[in-house]
């Protein structure tokens, strides 16, 4: 037992050296987890910041004006003021999200008492962004125009409504993308690592070496795990301090230590899943194959970046049941958001924990058939 | 052409004269101010231990390694000019070290000289006409489908000379062709080159080799040490010049003082003391092994007694290192049992692992370890106790002489000191029994007499059993008993003595011939046949024509091994459907079933008006009434309910007085994109509770209408823009992973040679690689886009062609990218992983998949546009949706085939045609 424990240490260092041999590796794990990490939390996410509006303005007049003048950020950019053909034309080229039209005569109408329409034309290609912010500019324009007509009447509405979002005060994109950038860096590096560290062994190889020395399988296999999951635990951590906590400013609200013990669960499901990809595969070309694929659903899967709810409710399930990002995420969000303790993440853990035993036991129980040959 | 090719025998007729050629690796010198002239027309040799330079002179001279410093003529050209490199390219042939290192392992033998014969131009009529000839010369036509990887080692090499011959070169260069090959297939090899010679006259040969007795037969020899010529002539005036009888001995001889080591005399082997009463060493009995229907070992049986040398001989591809794995547990038998000093050996049983120390035919020691870290890491998995680590390490550091260079990484060490040090390694845990794989291949004789001083040490001073396989038959004399294997079988185990005398041959060597003879059938000999001088007429083809079929000859390799590896195949085309399945499904933005509570304060009949407006829609789910607020905090703190609708206190009756009643709306800001619509949904309700008490209270409200118009995608369907988003990231990754390890498999592979010695250009070998790739993707444009209109019903509403147009560059550009990062990386992992991570997070988040690249911070919409996936997303966007064709597009499109051309140019920039 202790020899197993040693023989596996003895193992990990051997594969940490690895590591640290290949520069290339080295260079793209720091990018990664610092410019990576830091530019996509910063350029934008699916909530709506900066959409792009144009307005058509054909009434030109005060109320025309101060519609034009409400559009500002964060929701929105500010509005570029475009004639009819120019804005169709730049929003069927994908430039503005939304175009609010303004109709001739439409401040006279209203003030005559006469119905007058507005009209937002929405490029619904932009799925992700188009129905909310759709609803936003129709909450803002009604808003404006009732400021407009009864500036000292606050009785327009029957009811204040006071929101409150919990665990990101301001809807704060940063905070959610940083996160789950990070999660998409140690799925990418891990999957990778793990899975290529088998195979550069078959294809040197140096793993017959191996098999005929007094070590078992599941020692080489911990190993490996243990060694790339050591390298991408720390620097995912290291990243979280610096650059997301640091850098970017995001507070984290739970205990570092309960999250460091969640991903490195994470780390070591997903490093056994890249060793089970790489025991189905003989070379690296096919590797790389079957690790984007997975790497693809993995990520756009997981709930980071549309709601799990949204998804068919079979294929939410079988994310669930294969995939340990989907609880990867809920668990990140619960411990460094909602600053959640140990009993409110334990489901997520040990689902990730369950899945990391099955990805290492089917593992192991290929390893000296598929390596022999 | 060949009339001004010096010719022998004419005064100051050389093939290659070099003048102060000085070759550095690092800081290590290869070479030091070499001046050699190489005679024409004639075999020349250079011969000389492992690591002098030889292969680096030989590099040097086919112009595949740069030069550094120093002159090299070679054919008349001085070859530091490229273009004099591009004269010589076609009229010089060279066959790189190594087993067939320069064939593609799963091409056929008829494949492989086809692709040589393209490289060179030859047109199809002229290139089946030579193959015809050239397999006929060296009896390789009975199997011209055979897979080259599955050759014997023998075959391999002839394969390598055919496709070294196919152009007819005026000078072949062949590093150490007969390293590692059977001395049946070696006789072979040197008997076909002489009758080539006698057919093509004119042809100029520089072999080197470390075989001195191969040596005999060169007609000018120049002898090689710590990267200088130390002699040149004819193996006669060699040996005349030192008075030794024999090339070897003339040769350690002519070594300075300090590299002959002690003389320390021939190699002998005491008597071994008679056997004990234990149990034999290792048993084999009726091992059988098959991979399917072929049999690699047949029914095989001996004992090896304590303390034996047991030689184990037989030609490449016979059987001999399957049986040793079997040895080692490595592989299971068939059928069949080994026993290891009386016990069966089992592959899980660690305590036997203990007593064998097994070194494979390939170097297999970690090459990231230096040579000390090695060591101590097998001391420590072998069990050695702690407190004797380190002087065990010690110990064997001193007696394999690797001291000074226990801090040196095993790559940078030459092949011999290498096999040392496996060597060392498996002897560290002293096992009882040594399975030594052809240990002692590819290394110099003085490394060899000293490797087998060792071993011979080990049985006779420590009883160890030593179970060894070789080619060299001075070896196989030095083993107590030897066994003669082949195709699975073993012919003739014995003393070798007494196999000689069994065989009535006069040397070991001819028994072993006599022995193969015997078993080979009659057509795999070579039969003489006329060989045809195909005088190069290749007046009648263009630069151009030529120029393809070079780029050709790439392409259709390229496509060949593809096509021969299926799980590749299947998962470049299938992948992509499955992922777009997946996403087309997944990637939902309607946010449904949010989970929902109300907490009512207040329990007024419009407080509860209020919360069954919110339960009366189906993006809202409803969860149980919340009761505390310590209930709030706990139920959002799981993420159980992601929205609740807190109601105070007097909220009916302040709605009911006029006074703006205050509600709370808590919102689980965790995940921003789902609480902003969930926001929208709850404000949606809220006005039209506002509505519906002003339309019983009778109050006016304001009489806007807001029109909304969802332009392209009416139905707001997440599919139709998902779908075509999809395709340019898929399109985008695959073919780039694809491409990523065509250059780089090359370089590990060693086939990149054929890429530097032949006439081939950069370009047409980047191009033709990348063709395959770009149909395979264009395939995969074509099945998505399929999938998309059928499968998820997504309108088309523009131009096809357009669209199929700029996806056809949009694929060039996407395999550009991965053969970019191919011509740059070293290894087939660093590409894939820097394939992988350069490309998913652009294309991911800034290329207008999820998020607009127009709605982007400058930062990332920068990223976004500089990679080709932000300008074909709003190709295939606007195709299917928004009814674009050629106008709307027209930049898009000359933007993506700047990318190719991009990508291929610095891909260009990034290869080499020569190494440094």
């Amino acid at each position: 037992m202790m020899q197993s424990l040693f023989n596996t240490l003895r193992l990990t260092v051997k594969e940490l050296r690895a590591i640290r041999g290949d520069k290339v590796m080295l260079v793209l794990i720091l990018y990664v987890f610092t410019v990576a990490t830091w530019m996509v939390s910063d350029a934008g996410s699916t909530e709506i910041r900066g959409l792009s509006v144009a307005v058509v303005d054909e009434d030109h007049s005060l109320l025309s004006f101060r519609l034009t003048e409400a559009i500002r950020g964060p929701l929105f950019s500010d509005p570029h003021v475009l004639s009819p053909k120019a804005a169709a034309e730049a929003q069927t080229n994908g430039e503005y999200v939304l175009v609010v039209s303004i109709p001739p005569k439409f401040e006279q109408d209203l003030r005559s008492g006469k119905d007058a329409s507005l009209m937002v034309l929405i490029d619904a290609t932009a799925v992700a962004q188009a129905g909310n912010g759709a609803a936003y500019m129709q909450q803002l324009l009604g808003d404006e125009v009732t400021k407009y007509f009864q500036p000292n009447d606050s009785g327009a509405a029957l009811v204040d409504v006071v929101m409150r979002n919990r665990f990101n005060p301001n809807l704060t994109s940063k905070w959610f993308t940083s996160v789950m950038q990070l999660m998409n860096s140690v799925t990418i590096l891990t999957l990778i690592l793990a899975g290529s560290s088998l195979i550069r062994e078959r294809e040197h190889g140096t793993i017959e070496h191996v098999l005929v020395m007094p070590v078992r399988p599941h020692e080489i296999v911990f190993s490996k795990i243990l060694a790339s999951g050591i390298v991408i635990l720390a620097s995912s951590v290291a990243s979280l301090l610096l650059v997301v906590q640091w850098a970017m400013g995001v507070p984290v609200a739970g205990s570092l230590l309960l999250y460091v013990c969640g991903a490195a669960i994470y780390v070591i499901s997903v490093g056994s899943l890249g060793l089970l990809l790489a025991s189905f595969t003989q070379n690296m070309g096919q590797f790389g194959l079957l690790v984007i694929p997975v790497i693809i659903v993995m990520f756009l899967l997981s709930g980071g970046i549309t709601p799990m709810e949204s998804m068919p409710a079979w294929l939410r399930l079988v994310m669930k049941v294969v995939s340990p990002s989907p609880h990867y995420v809920e668990f990140a969000q619960s411990v460094l958001y909602r600053g959640s303790g140990l009993s409110l993440v334990a489901g997520n853990m040990g689902a990730m924990a369950a899945m990391g035993a099955v990805f290492l036991a089917v593992v192991i129980a290929r390893f000296r058939k598929v390596l022999a040959n | 052409m060949r009339a001004d090719t010096p010719r022998a025998g004419a005064a100051g007729s050389w093939i290659a004269e070099l003048s102060g050629v000085t070759h550095r690796y690092g800081g290590v010198h290869a070479l030091s101010d070499v001046t050699l002239n190489v005679p024409a027309g004639c075999m020349a040799g250079l011969i000389g231990p492992d690591g002098v330079g030889k292969s680096t002179l030989l590099a040097l001279i086919a112009g595949v390694r740069r030069l550094q410093s120093g002159h090299i003529q070679v054919l008349g050209q001085d070859i530091a000019k490229s273009a004099a490199r591009r004269d010589n390219a076609p009229r010089v042939a060279y066959m790189p070290q190594g087993l067939g290192r320069n064939l593609s392992p799963t091409l056929s033998v008829r494949e492989n000289l086809d692709f040589f014969g393209r490289l060179f131009g030859q047109k199809a009529q002229e290139r089946r006409a030579r193959i015809e000839m050239l397999l006929q010369a060296t009896g390789l036509a009975p199997f011209p489908d055979r897979p080259a990887g599955k050759l014997s080692g023998g075959m391999k090499q002839k394969l390598s000379l055919c496709s070294a011959l196919i152009h007819d070169p005026d000078l072949l260069i062949l590093d150490e062709p007969t390293t590692g090959v059977d001395p049946l297939s070696r006789r072979q090899f040197w008997e076909l080159i002489d009758t080539l010679r006698e057919r093509m006259p004119n042809m100029s040969v520089i072999v080197a080799t470390a075989y001195m007795e191969e040596a005999e037969r060169f007609d000018w020899l120049a002898a090689m040490n710590d990267g200088k010529v130390i002699a040149s002539g004819s193996p006669e005036a060699l040996r005349s010049q030192t008075g030794a009888e024999t090339l070897e001995q003339a040769f350690v001889s002519l070594l300075p003082e300090e590299d002959r080591g002690e003389d320390q005399g021939p190699v002998v082997l005491p008597p071994r003391p008679a056997d004990g009463d234990g149990p034999p060493a290792i048993e084999a009995l009726n091992l059988t092994k098959k991979f399917g229907d072929f049999t690699a070992v047949d029914d095989v049986s001996f004992t090896i007694p304590e303390g034996e040398i047991f030689g184990f001989l037989g030609s490449n591809g016979c059987g001999k290192s399957t049986t040793m794995k079997m040895m080692t547990g490595l592989l299971d038998p068939t059928e069949g049992e080994t026993r290891l000093f009386g016990e069966t050996l089992r592959a899980s049983d660690m305590k036997s692992r203990l007593r064998i120390g097994y070194m494979s035919q390939n170097f297999s020691l970690y090459t990231e370890l230096t040579v000390r870290q090695n060591l101590e890491l097998h001391a420590e998995l072998y069990e050695i106790a702690p407190d004797q680590r380190a002087p065990r390490v010690a110990e064997v550091l001193a007696e394999f002489e690797l001291d000074e260079i226990a801090a040196s990484m095993p790559e940078s060490l030459p092949l011999g000191i290498r096999q040392r040090l496996q060597l060392a390694v498996a002897t560290i845990h002293e096992p009882r029994i040594l399975i030594l794989d052809e240990p002692t291949s590819g290394v110099d004789p003085v490394a060899r007499d000293a490797f087998w001083r060792t071993l011979i040490k080990l049985s006779r001073d420590r009883g160890v059993t030593i179970f060894i396989s070789t080619h060299f038959m001075n070896e196989a004399e030095r083993c107590d008993r030897i066994s003669l294997m082949h195709a699975g079988r073993v012919l003739e185990v014995g003393a070798p003595a007494e196999i000689v005398e069994r065989r009535g041959a006069a040397t070991l060597e001819e028994a072993f011939i006599d022995c193969l003879q015997a078993e080979q059938p009659e057509d795999e000999a070579s039969a003489p046949v006329d060989l045809t001088d195909y005088g190069a007429d290749r007046s009648g083809q263009g630069a151009l024509a030529r120029s393809f079929t070079r780029l050709w000859a790439y392409s259709w390799r390229e496509t060949l091994e593809f096509l021969r590896d299926p799980i590749r195949l299947f998962f470049a085309l299938v992948g992509p459907l499955i992922l777009m399945l997946t996403m087309g499904y997944g990637i939902s933005f309607d946010v449904d079933e949010l989970s929902f509570a109300t907490f009512d304060q207040d329990r007024t009949p419009e407080s509860r008006l209020l919360a069954e407006q919110f339960t009366s829609i189906k993006q809202f789910t409803e969860k149980p009434e919340i009761m505390a607020p310590a209930d709030l905090d706990r139920r959002m703190g799981t993420g159980e309910v992601a929205i609740v609708l807190d109601i105070p206190d007097g909220f009916g009756r302040k709605l009911r007085q006029g006074q703006e009643p205050e509600v709370l709306l808590w919102v689980d800001g965790a995940m921003p994109f789902r609480a902003q619509t969930a926001r929208s949904y709850a404000l949606g309700l809220l006005n039209q509770f506002s509505d519906e008490i002003r339309r019983e209270t009778g109050v006016q409200g304001s009489s806007v209408n807001f029109e909304t118009r969802y332009l392209f995608n009416q139905a707001f369907k997440s599919a139709n823009a998902m779908v075509p988003s999809m395709m340019m990231l898929i399109l985008m990754l695959i073919p780039a992973i694809m491409s990523a390890i065509s250059v780089v498999r090359e370089k590990e592979t060693g086939t990149i040679a054929n890429f530097q010695s032949t006439p081939v250009t950069r370009v047409e070998f980047l191009l033709g690689k990348q063709l395959p790739y770009v149909i395979i993707a264009w395939t995969s444009f074509w099945m998505l886009g399929a999938m998309g209109r059928w499968v998820f019903g997504v309108p088309f509403t523009g131009s096809l062609p357009v669209l199929a147009g700029i996806s056809l560059l949009y694929v060039c550009a996407t395999t550009g990218f991965g053969q970019l990062v191919s011509s740059f990386t070293r290894t087939q992992v660093s590409a894939v992983f820097a394939t992988a991570v350069l490309a998913i997070i652009p294309t991911v988040n800034f290329s207008g998949l999820i998020v607009p690249v127009s709605s982007l911070q400058p930062v990332g919409r920068m990223v976004g546009l500089s990679f080709p996936g932000a300008w074909y997303q709003p190709a295939s966007v606007g195709t299917f949706v928004k009814g674009f064709g050629g106008a709307e597009l027209m930049i898009n499109a000359l933007v993506i085939a700047g990318f190719a051309l991009l990508y291929l140019v610095l891909s260009v920039l990034a290869m080499r045609k020569q190494e440094a």
